[in-house]
């Protein structure tokens, strides 16, 4: 297929509340009432997901951006928008944005009051000044780049390589507890990337083309799509297909909307995820309910699955999970006999120590029934997938030299070789101790790590403050992280101040691809493809020789062209584009380098015994590991009686964006801690008082929410809070340890390949306060709510 | 002139948020102030498998049904944005129709600030009885009570008073 044919403008499937007067089959920009109309496909900032959700921006004569709808000619979203979208008009103008270079003394940091505007060239001189000093004495080693998740920036691993050519490209969540572990799971089992569930994104009659079949049974497994759009998949594409009759089955720890809407929802104990996964192989394999045919022609191994599934009977299950054994059997056999069923496989499986092993039972499950690049069931992306982000520029940015000095790498290869970053826990030992080598350097690349990603924040904080001498911010607001630890802040642009590319799916599985456009200016800003570029350029010119401007390298990067940004200008009008879906590739070589049929694995089939798992030194076959904080320990329970679990998402906030939206914010003014009802009466807690909650790690307080989305074993609590409208000065910082859940997590409790981290299966106790720290949303106006 | 309305689907209602967000935005209403709000129910159990759980998203005395939208024919921004597509814009007549299509839907006409949409108030001047000129005299004694006539509870006497004068 030629790639003209990617990048065709996708078809238009009109829902039937939209008025029959509409903007369908309008051009990238026109002119509607004496403004400027640009359709875009927007990703990053505000941090998202890359769905791409169609958006139209309007802009009146003097260049302001006047009024925002979503675009019913995207064919997945259909004119459909979440209220962060909605409300990007609040995020863009809001009075607490920050839109001009500044800098401020080492010495000052965590002072609020002592930052200082600067020019761009200004800015520049000091980093390469202070890049020059640091490099020299210390090595490029000695630079960190502080990944995130849903920005552009957060996984532009160019940073890293091109820009700084560090090999430290780092997300600083304990055990990278986030959609890599998942990845790199069907990466080392079936030789392919993210097998998205087949919800007929990319064909062009949607749910209508002939070549799809509905999904007779949709599998949500510790995963809230609805809230998340969790890696660029429409969530609500779930409401689409329940309302064609897909049947549903829901595992998860809490009682979330969707699971009370399933046939079956198995409300698990945190953390025991594998040992269910486990019970419904034994059931599969057992009852015969596999498909014999996959199996003896596309699989590796299966006589040693089936003998290892042997040891987790589904009454075992029963009790390890806490779950009425029958509900076990009836939910393995639905998903087995449905055909084409898919999982959708979420966050919680990467968060747990065995986190592998729950993405390897999963993909064994998708491969077992056959429903491996079926429509309906798990789209897989061919060969050409992706764009190789992480080893874009890396060996001429960073070199096999310096590649071996990654930390980790020597430690915990499949881990920082799929993704070419710097283990997240060693990392963190880095910053402390000076052990492997000392770090001085660092950048947060669209990341919020003491709000949001990393556990034990205050450890990170104090660990980062200490050790590095030099630390930039890219941002478009003010954060915790960057007023404890920044010298330099940088202005990024929103997504309508923007040109660049969004793929579903961060490209391993594009079902859509969109373009964005930029439709006003604002302030001095500039996007993550300009200042790696820019300041690229001036600390190492000779890696950036290849390209002419910021737009020629984004075309090269995100689009494989070299065109001057000409390419990018002609597909970029069609603004979203359906990438062509096939099905049973395996069988016609699509799946392989070498154009042969079967999976890119050593064995050329679906590893069952996974020889790669073997090859580094962890058990080629699923094992379930009990929580280590839990029931297995029953002193530790005497004293941190429930099951915490976190991070569940609401329609709000992306993580720790958004506080400072009023409209969002009221939404979700506090941050909330669900507590079932009986629980709640033996402490004396009512609904809405604030609580004291604690582990062996650390202690916050939240709002609590008398509920029964809980059961009486189980609290869950919301993450990455911190107040913007709040004292930003050390140590308040915006309130940033007050409710943050984080300072309850461990790190250093990952599994045998460095991947995964108990965030969403640890324990805690919880207590009555007698303060409140409502919201005061009236404040939250009065600050935020006037637009400049 | 027809009546309309919003049909809503509330068995697929998610409380996303984005139909009070839209509105606000739409109508720049503050904090506190919307055209449409996300009520709900439950989640509470109706047996040992079973939850309610339902989402109504209702229109206030703040929605105008987007007029300056639905004048030019376009559909009003909740119902544009709804993520679960439940919100049907159309006349009471043809949306009382799809009221059978299937269950867990109703149907709400709004009313934009009901007070103001009575209008100021307008004295009817309507004639009265007219007052009728005929002499009236007084005691000077009169006595007071609540309740019943029977418990007097005062009494005054001005008899002097008005003789006095």
């Amino acid at each position: 297929m030629s790639e003209d044919e990617f990048y065709k403008r996708a078809e238009v499937v009109k829902l039937d509340t939209l008025s029959d007067v509409n903007d369908i089959g309008k051009p990238w920009r026109y002119e509607e009432d004496g403004l400027t109309v640009t359709r875009t496909s927007p990703w990053s900032p505000p941090g998202c997901h890359p769905v791409g959700c169609g958006l139209k921006l309007y802009v009146d004569g003097e260049g302001k951006l006047v009024r925002v709808e979503g675009d019913e000619n995207n064919p997945v979203t259909q004119g459909r928008l979440c209220p962060r979208c909605i409300a990007l008009k609040d995020y863009i103008y809001n009075p607490a944005r920050l839109l001009h270079p500044m800098k401020r003394d080492p010495k000052d940091r965590g002072n609020a009051d002592a930052w200082e505007q600067i020019t761009w060239d200004e800015a520049f001189d000091i980093i390469k000044g202070e890049y020059d000093r640091i490099t020299a004495a210390y090595g490029r080693e000695s630079i960190v780049v502080f990944a995130g998740t849903g920005r552009e920036g957060g996984t532009f691993a160019p940073y890293g390589t091109m820009c700084f050519g560090t090999p430290n490209f780092c997300y600083t969540q304990s055990g990278y507890a986030c959609y890599t572990p998942r990845l790199a799971a069907i990466a080392y089992i079936a030789g392919t990337t993210y097998p998205e569930w087949d919800y007929a994104g990319a064909l062009p009659n949607r749910w209508d083309d002939e070549r799809y079949e509905l999904t007779e049974c949709l599998v949500v497994w510790g995963k809230a799509p609805l809230e998340s759009n969790p890696d660029g998949f429409f969530g609500h594409a779930v409401i689409d297909t329940l309302r064609r009759g897909t049947r549903l089955i829901v595992i998860d720890p809490r009682v979330n909307w969707l699971a009370t809407r399933a046939d079956i929802h198995l409300q698990l104990r945190a953390g025991t995820d594998t040992a269910m996964g486990m019970a419904w192989l034994n059931i599969i394999i057992n009852e015969d309910l596999y498909d014999h045919d996959f199996v003896e022609y596309w699989c590796y191994g299966f006589e040693q699955l089936a003998e290892r599934v042997q040891e987790m009977p589904p009454e075992k299950a029963a009790e390890i999970c806490d779950v009425p054994v029958e509900d076990i059997y009836a939910a393995a056999r639905m998903y087995a006999q449905a055909k084409p069923a898919a999982i959708q496989w979420g966050l919680a499986a990467d968060q747990k120590t065995d986190g592998m092993q729950n993405g390897q039972v999963t993909v064994d499950l998708m491969a077992i029934t056959g429903n491996l690049d079926v429509p309906g069931g798990q789209i897989l992306p061919g060969t050409g997938a992706g764009h190789n982000e992480s080893g874009f520029g890396f060996e001429k940015g960073v070199g096999e030299e310096l590649q071996k000095k990654m930390i980790g790498l020597e430690q915990y290869p499949a881990y920082c070789m799929i993704i070419l970053n710097a283990h997240a826990d060693l990392m963190l030992h880095a910053l402390e101790t000076g052990d492997p080598y000392p770090i001085k350097m660092g950048f947060y690349a669209g990341n919020n790590l003491m709000s949001c990603t990393s556990m034990e924040p205050q450890r990170w904080h104090d660990a980062i403050v200490k050790s590095l001498e030099f630390c930039i911010g890219f941002d478009t607001f003010m954060n915790p992280s960057i007023e404890a630890s920044c010298d330099i802040f940088l202005p990024l642009s929103t997504v309508a101040e923007r040109e660049g590319t969004v793929f579903t799916h961060y490209a391993p599985c594009t079902v859509t691809a969109g373009f964005m456009h930029k439709a006003i200016e604002v302030g001095e800003t500039m996007t993550d493809f300009e200042l790696c570029y820019e300041l690229g350029r001036r600390l190492r010119p000779e890696v950036w020789e290849d390209f002419a401007s910021a737009k020629e390298f984004m075309e090269a990067l995100r689009l494989g062209k070299k065109e001057g940004g000409k390419y990018f200008d002609e597909v970029s009008q069609n603004v979203v584009c359906q990438i062509p879906v096939d099905y049973y590739k395996y069988e016609r070589g699509e799946m392989r380098q070498d154009g042969q049929p079967g999976f890119a694995t050593p064995t050329g089939r679906v590893e069952l015994w996974s020889t790669a798992f073997n090859q580094f030194g962890d058990d080629p076959l699923p094992y379930f590991l009990e929580p280590e904080f839990g029931p297995a320990n029953p002193e530790l329970m005497k004293e941190y009686p429930f099951i915490l679990t976190t991070g569940a998402r609401t329609t709000a906030f992306f993580h720790s964006e958004h506080r400072q939206i009023a409209y969002l914010r009221e939404l979700n003014p506090d941050p909330i801690v669900e507590i079932n009802p009986k629980v709640a009466k033996d402490l004396g807690i009512t609904d809405g008082q604030w609580v004291r909650l604690w582990s062996p790690f650390g202690e916050c307080v939240e709002k609590a929410r008398i509920t029964e989305t809980v059961d009486a074993k189980t609290i869950h609590a919301q993450h990455a809070w911190w107040f913007p409208e709040e004292d930003g000065n050390e140590p308040n910082l915006y309130g940033n340890f007050r409710s943050n859940i984080n300072n309850l997590l461990p790190n250093d409790h990952f599994g045998k390949l460095g991947f995964g981290a108990p965030n969403k299966c640890l324990v805690c106790n919880i207590e009555p306060i007698a303060e409140s720290y409502d919201t005061d949303m009236n404040l939250i106006w009065e600050k935020f709510g006037k637009l400049v | 002139m027809a009546t309309y309305g919003l049909l809503i689907d509330y068995e697929y209602c998610t409380n996303c948020g984005s139909c009070q967000v839209t509105c606000k935005e739409e109508h720049g209403y503050p904090v506190g102030k919307t055209g449409i709000k996300v009520l709900s129910d439950g989640p509470w159990k109706i047996d040992e498998t079973h939850w309610n759980w339902n989402y109504f998203p209702v229109l206030t005395d703040l929605c105008d049904l987007c007029a300056e939208r639905t004048e030019k024919g376009r559909e009003p921004m909740c119902v544009h944005h709804c993520l679960s597509n439940i919100i049907t814009y159309g006349t009471v007549e043809e949306l009382s129709k799809q009221l059978v299509d299937k269950p867990k839907q109703f149907l709400m006409v709004p009313q934009y600030n009901p007070i103001e949409a009575k209008g100021a108030f307008v004295p009817s001047s309507k004639s009265t009885h007219r007052a009728a000129h005929i002499e009236v005299q007084g005691t000077g004694k009169a006595s007071y009570a609540v309740h019943r006539h029977d418990t007097k509870v005062g009494e005054i006497d001005e008899t002097e008073e008005l003789e006095g004068a």
